[in-house]
């Protein structure tokens, strides 16, 4: 073990020391049941387990064909990456509510750059995400210099993305993309699943083992659980706040770049429609695996989770507000469970 | 001579179950061919009746290229004609539709006109303020023609026959699939035309095809993205047989176009609008088969035309006469590229507007 490696778990030792401190007015936590924290980390994959055969039992000729799996993982891949994105400023302790947007305005600028314009795919995917780096980094400005709630910051923000987006596109929607993006995204399969699935797959292990193994994961969760504590630990909470919403644009943006690439076309309003999906997501994610937490692969199955449910209820040919309900209960209900595992603390 | 007595016995059992495929393909040839115009009513000397008359018109939104489009019809019109229209700003928003009603009674205009799918119950008192101050107020492509009356408080109404565009959609299905169709109709019910639409494409279906299926999901507008994709997916793995998707509103090609790509199926999707991108989309892909538009400029002319009788005491003209036209990959060059919504239906309205009335 090196020197520094050494110094950076005493130090996190210490901070963790001191963060029951800060925190834990609270005694240290008791000892649990293996049983009760097991069922607690593998609850929902229980429960999907669980929907899949109540449904089946009505539809099992949809319900258990691997095609319907393989058509919904390759749709739903974009609602992942945004999820994704919005649990990393969610961990920090920040909400941002401009991930939809940037999606959105992500999706345009590949479609009027490639399209209007002639770039070539390429180019316009990496201003995409050039441009949704920029929309984190003028939140960051927002919430971290001028110290206005990252919530107020990113609804204004939001906003005039949106203005933006009516702005560049002329309010059209814009079709015509390059193939060879849709080629990526959707056409091309592995294990009949579409790519923009495994890319969503790969991007969940990635930010899972930054989380779980890094010092930057460490950081971030220490950031999100006292700010005050962190500081004095030595840990630069400004910069770790800002680059989480740099990555959280970022990632949103490439949500947009696989919304493109899924319709060939961009339009500039329905991005924003996922941002309901995304935070339920996330929420109903926290509640699993790593119960607490906001975490990638918590969040990967909340997402299909919620796909499932809405595949088996259009296979039962419910009516369309019922859907509404399973999504919108599921984000209360994900958010009363997770406040019943924070012993019902008020939240931050 | 009993031979043919038996035969003609024969056709009439058979025939209620036999599809109606010389009418249906009748339908189709009929709004296949460009779009001819046909007088809403008798000619009037428009420049000396509206000499000292204004018109204010209310866009449903101007983020939306459809009323847009229509405004600018209606600009058009007021120019050639010689009175002054304002188009007024909104963004889907009823406090700037009343901002509008009040701009229009502050500054004195004759009529104010409800463009393109504000909901006028929405606004009554408001109506109601405007015309006891004098002011006319109509509404322009809002209700269907032959199944939805117009508000009794309203002072005139230029309305589309949505129907007609129904039964279009339905017959063509029915021309390519030989009267076989098992179609899944989409719609947002909460949007007033989805009702006509809907009601025509499967009532068509229902009395004219007995070997013919319809399915119908209702997906509302905000829904579109998130729910819509999946819906039209999952029906089409329930139901591969499917042949054709069939939303009332060729908008939601964007959605539908990937759920019919990503769930292997070979449907194909017909519709009504002839919004500019799907009419891209039919150009450049193989899903959009066939979508049935309306020259948005012409819907504008028309409407002004409605408006002009309302100003100038004529009889109201209650039915705007812009036809249907069919685009297919064969014609849809003809739209522009990329397309737009006015391109392709010829412009035969122009010169007819102003010949009835009364300018050369």
């Amino acid at each position: 073990m090196t020197q520094s490696t050494a110094d950076y778990d005493r130090r996190i030792a210490d901070l963790e020391a001191r963060l029951r401190a800060f925190e834990g007015r609270l005694p240290p936590p008791a000892q649990r049941p293996r049983t009760a924290e097991m069922a607690e980390r593998f609850g929902l994959l229980v429960a999907w387990v669980l929907l899949i055969l109540v449904l089946g039992w009505f539809k099992p000729d949809q319900m258990f064909a691997w095609n319907s799996y393989a058509v919904m993982f390759g749709s739903t891949a974009m609602i992942v990456v945004l999820t994704l994105g919005l649990l990393i400023p969610l961990t920090t302790g920040d909400f941002d509510l401009s991930v939809a947007s940037t999606m959105a305005l992500a999706s345009m600028l590949i479609a009027v750059l490639n399209v209007r314009m002639g770039w070539s795919i390429e180019g316009a995917i990496v201003m995409a995400l050039l441009a949704g780096m920029a929309v984190g980094a003028v939140n960051a400005v927002f919430v971290l210099w001028f110290g206005i709630h990252s919530l107020i910051v990113t609804l204004g923000t939001g906003y005039f993305i949106n203005g933006i987006v009516l702005w560049i596109s002329g309010s059209n929607v814009i079709s015509g993309v390059s193939m060879d993006l849709v080629n990526v995204v959707i056409l091309t399969r592995f294990l009949g699943i579409p790519l923009a699935f495994w890319f969503a797959t790969a991007l969940t292990v990635v930010i899972w083992y930054a989380f779980q193994h890094t010092a930057l994961g460490r950081r971030l969760l220490f950031v999100g659980r006292g700010r005050e504590v962190a500081r004095l630990s030595g840990v630069n909470v400004a910069r770790v706040r800002a680059g989480s919403l740099i990555a959280s644009g970022a990632i949103a943006a490439l949500a947009g770049v696989l919304y493109t690439g899924m319709r060939g076309a961009a339009d500039p309003s329905s991005a924003l429609s996922f941002l309901l999906p995304a935070f339920a997501a996330a929420f109903l994610g926290s509640t699993t695996l790593y119960p607490g937490r906001f975490n990638a692969p918590g969040a990967f199955v909340a997402v299909f989770f919620l796909s499932t449910g809405i595949m088996g209820l259009n296979f039962l040919g419910v009516p369309s507000f019922v859907q509404n309900l399973f999504y919108g209960g599921g984000l209360v209900v994900a958010v009363s469970i997770s406040q019943l595992i924070r012993k019902r603390r008020p939240m931050d | 001579m009993k031979y043919l007595a038996s035969a003609a016995t024969l056709a009439l059992f058979a025939s209620p179950a036999l599809a109606d495929m010389d009418a249906a393909r009748a339908l189709v040839a009929q709004y296949s061919a460009l779009p001819a115009f046909e007088a809403p009513g008798d000619p009037f000397d428009a420049r000396a009746c509206m000499a000292d008359k204004s018109m204010f018109v209310v866009p449903l939104t101007n983020a939306n290229p459809f009323n847009a489009a229509i405004s600018a019809g209606m600009s058009q019109a007021a120019e050639i004609v010689g009175f002054n229209l304002r188009n007024w700003d909104t963004q889907m928003d009823p406090t700037q539709w009343i901002q509008g009603i009040n701009t229009a009674m502050a500054e004195g205009y004759d009529l104010i006109d409800l463009q393109g799918g504000i909901p006028a119950e929405m606004l009554a008192p408001q109506i109601g303020e405007a015309q006891a101050a004098g002011i006319k107020v109509t509404a322009t492509h809002l209700w269907d023609a032959t199944t939805q009356e117009t508000a009794a408080f309203m002072d005139g109404a230029a309305n589309t026959d949505y129907v007609t565009f129904g039964h279009i959609i339905a017959a063509w299905a029915m021309v390519q699939t030989e009267g076989k169709v098992n179609a899944l109709v989409l719609g947002p019910d909460e949007i007033p035309p989805t009702a006509p639409l809907r009601d025509a494409i499967i009532g068509y279906l229902a009395e004219n095809c007995p070997d013919c299926k319809t399915t119908y999901i209702n997906v509302p507008v905000n829904d579109w993205a998130t729910l819509g994709q999946s819906a039209v997916q999952n029906a089409l793995l329930a139901d591969p047989s499917i042949n054709y998707v069939l939303p009332v509103y060729d908008s939601m090609a964007q959605f539908i176009a990937p759920a019919i790509q990503i769930s292997g199926s070979s449907a194909k999707m017909v519709s009504y609008n002839g919004t500019p991108f799907v009419l891209d989309m039919m150009r450049d892909g193989d899903i959009i088969e066939m979508v049935v538009g309306e020259s948005l400029g012409w819907v504008g002319m028309a409407g002004v035309d409605a408006n002009m009788r309302v100003l100038c005491g004529l009889p109201p003209v209650t039915v705007l006469n812009t036809p249907a036209y069919i685009f297919t990959d064969e014609n849809v060059a003809t739209a522009g590229m990329p397309a737009n919504y006015n391109d392709g239906y010829g412009d035969t309205f122009i010169s007819g507007f102003t010949a009835l009335w009364g300018i050369e």
